[in-house]
């Protein structure tokens, strides 16, 4: 009974001091004290895989899509490995040594300040440029086929020096593993 | 007046010409010579049928474009017919058609048969002399009026002494979204039929030399390699095995074709013999050699060659020996297409990011320009008759297929839709 009335008293002081304040001068409420969210952080550790288990799990099409074996660059006109482009073929012939039933076509292609007939040649001969390399440094010449779309299918549309160096490429398709 | 000077001056340059062994200036007085000035009035229409008059107007449109195409005749003004008497087929004024400048007039008859045949006849008069030359008649299923207006058309050329051409076909690479296969059109871009159906790239077509086949170039097996479609039993035959073949050329005088192939490593030029099946390597060479084009003689075969380090056109007769280099200035030349009268070489150069088409005369070492700074001009090949010449181009955005006259004039877009390349003139109609 008493905390009844008590109650009411501080409710009827509420109401009496809202009232009040409605005619006085407005108070700023009060700011509430932030409380903290915390949840303790679960170390959990994703297991790499390992190149291994990659190549086991994953279909060729992954394998392609990820760009297992990275592609490489031309010179305009011409079908010589670049210097800059010999690590990448290097780390192609490893990752091909590693897996050495893998099967890949090398595709040649060409920007498109090339005639169609001649692109065609300059594309084979671009394929066959990274054929030669990755044979060279022991990758069973077998395991190689290679094709030249010459300038039918560019990577990307433009008409700059970064795009047509884009379109002068050699690509590796993995087509068996 | 003007006329007897230009006739006398084509005499003395031809007797010139006889003795100087010189066939070539000939024909280019030949091409610098006048046009005939040619009057085609309305056609009369009879028939039982009612009169259709969409047929009427395409044979005639289609008849009077295709004399205007040809640099042999030129039409005279519509307007400058109605200064005279309306045309009677019965009752022909003579001296009103001379007066209006006509030299030849053509007098047509549309007959609409009850089946839906039309039956087009011409006459064809030599206004001066009030003389008829020759006239014919063609029957035929009215969806093929335009060819009965292009068979007339070529009927004046042949008889006039020039070779027909408005009868002949292109065949062409259209792409309509990711599909790109292989077509026929008209001369004039009209009525395209598709010839095939791949999900591959299909490029690079060329005609036998009887019209009855085509031989191109498809990734359907994954590696370019050459087909021939028989355009009459609709078979395909795979032509090549190993490598990548391509770029092949029919030999206009016997059943051998030449192409490229990289059968044994390197891009080499190929003949092989379609009755045998025997092949034989030309060229031997670790550079790329690419593009083989027969002459018309067959006697000898122009291609593409990067043996000097950069791409050139060579000239080899047709066994692979007397190699010689035709290109002597520019870096990059490609698509030799030899001209009818195995006079000229068409080919694309190279300069800078552009592709233009010129024009080598094999007699003179003359080159000319054809097409102007407009794009990349590419795959030049001759009309039958060697007044014309069509390619493809991408000076309106995507590859297009273009006509233009051997003087670098009239030149005109044919196909539109898509993107369509790589045309190939019949040498000869059928």
């Amino acid at each position: 009974m008493k905390k009844f009335l008590f109650v009411l008293l501080t409710l009827s002081l509420i109401l009496m001091f809202t009232a009040c304040g409605k005619k006085a001068v407005k108070v700023a409420p009060a700011q509430e004290p932030v409380e903290k969210v915390e949840e303790p952080v679960t170390q959990v550790e994703k297991p790499m895989l390992s190149e291994e288990e990659i190549f086991q799990q994953k279909t060729i099409e992954d394998l392609n899509k990820d760009q297992i074996m990275k592609k490489i660059n031309f010179d305009f006109d011409k079908y010589e490995v670049r210097e800059d482009m010999k690590p990448i073929l290097q780390a192609n012939a490893d990752w091909m040594l590693k897996f050495p039933t893998v099967n890949v076509l090398v595709e040649g292609h060409c920007d498109e300040r090339g005639t169609i007939e001649y692109n065609i040649a300059l594309g084979e001969k671009r394929a066959e440029a990274a054929k030669n390399y990755l044979a060279s440094l022991g990758v069973k010449a077998a395991n190689i086929k290679i094709v030249s779309y010459g300038k039918s299918k560019p990577l990307v549309n433009g008409v700059d020096e970064a795009t047509y160096f884009e379109n002068r490429r050699a690509e590796f398709v993995i087509t068996k593993k | 007046m003007k006329n007897k000077k230009m006739i006398l001056a084509a005499l003395v340059f031809s007797i010139g010409a006889w003795l100087g062994g010189q066939e070539e200036i000939t024909i280019r007085i030949r091409e610098g010579m006048p046009m005939i000035p040619v009057a085609l009035p309305d056609f009369q229409v009879t028939g039982m049928a009612q009169p259709n008059d969409e047929i009427n107007r395409m044979i005639h449109e289609t008849l009077w474009k295709d004399l205007e195409f040809s640099r042999v005749f030129k039409l005279v003004p519509r307007e400058h017919y109605a200064y005279i008497s309306r045309f009677n087929p019965n009752a022909i004024n003579f001296k009103d058609w001379a007066s209006i400048q006509a030299n030849i007039l053509i007098s047509g008859q549309l007959e609409m048969a009850a089946d839906e045949r039309i039956i087009f006849s011409f006459k064809i008069y030599e206004v001066n002399s009030t003389r008829f030359i020759f006239g014919r008649n063609y029957g035929g299923k009215k969806d093929l009026a335009r060819m009965i207006a292009h068979k007339a058309a070529d009927e004046m050329m042949k008889h006039f002494g020039e070779k027909p051409l408005f009868t002949s076909k292109i065949v062409y690479v259209s792409e309509m979204g990711n599909d790109r296969d292989i077509y026929i059109m008209d001369y004039d871009g009209l009525r395209p039929t598709r010839i095939t159906f791949s999900n591959a790239l299909d490029m690079l077509p060329s005609w036998s030399a009887n019209n009855e086949k085509i031989l191109y170039t498809s990734y359907r097996n994954l590696t370019p390699e050459l087909f021939m479609f028989d355009m009459y039993s609709g078979k395909t035959e795979l032509l090549s095995s190993g490598g990548s073949n391509y770029a092949a050329d029919w030999s206009p005088v016997a059943d051998q074709i030449v192409f490229t192939s990289s059968k044994n490593g390197n891009a080499e030029i190929y003949r092989k013999d379609m009755k045998t099946g025997k092949e034989k390597q030309l060229t031997f060479n670790p550079a790329i050699d690419t593009s083989p084009c027969w002459s018309p003689s067959g006697r000898e075969i122009a291609f593409t060659s990067q043996r000097n380090g950069t791409p050139q056109i060579y000239v080899m007769d047709s066994e692979g020996s007397n190699i010689r280099r035709i290109t002597m200035e520019g870096s990059y030349h490609d698509s030799a297409a030899w001209s009818p009268d195995g006079m000229r070489l068409a080919f694309v150069s190279r300069i800078e990011n552009r592709f233009d088409i010129y024009i080598f005369n094999l007699k003179s070492n003359e080159i000319s320009k054809l097409t102007e700074n407009a794009g990349r001009n590419e795959n030049p090949s001759w009309s039958p008759d060697g007044r014309h010449l069509v390619f493809s181009s991408n000076r309106s955005g995507r590859y297009q297929i273009y006509l233009v006259d051997y003087d670098g004039r009239n030149v005109r877009r044919i196909t539109s839709g898509g993107e369509n390349k790589m045309p190939k003139w019949q040498r000869v109609p059928r």
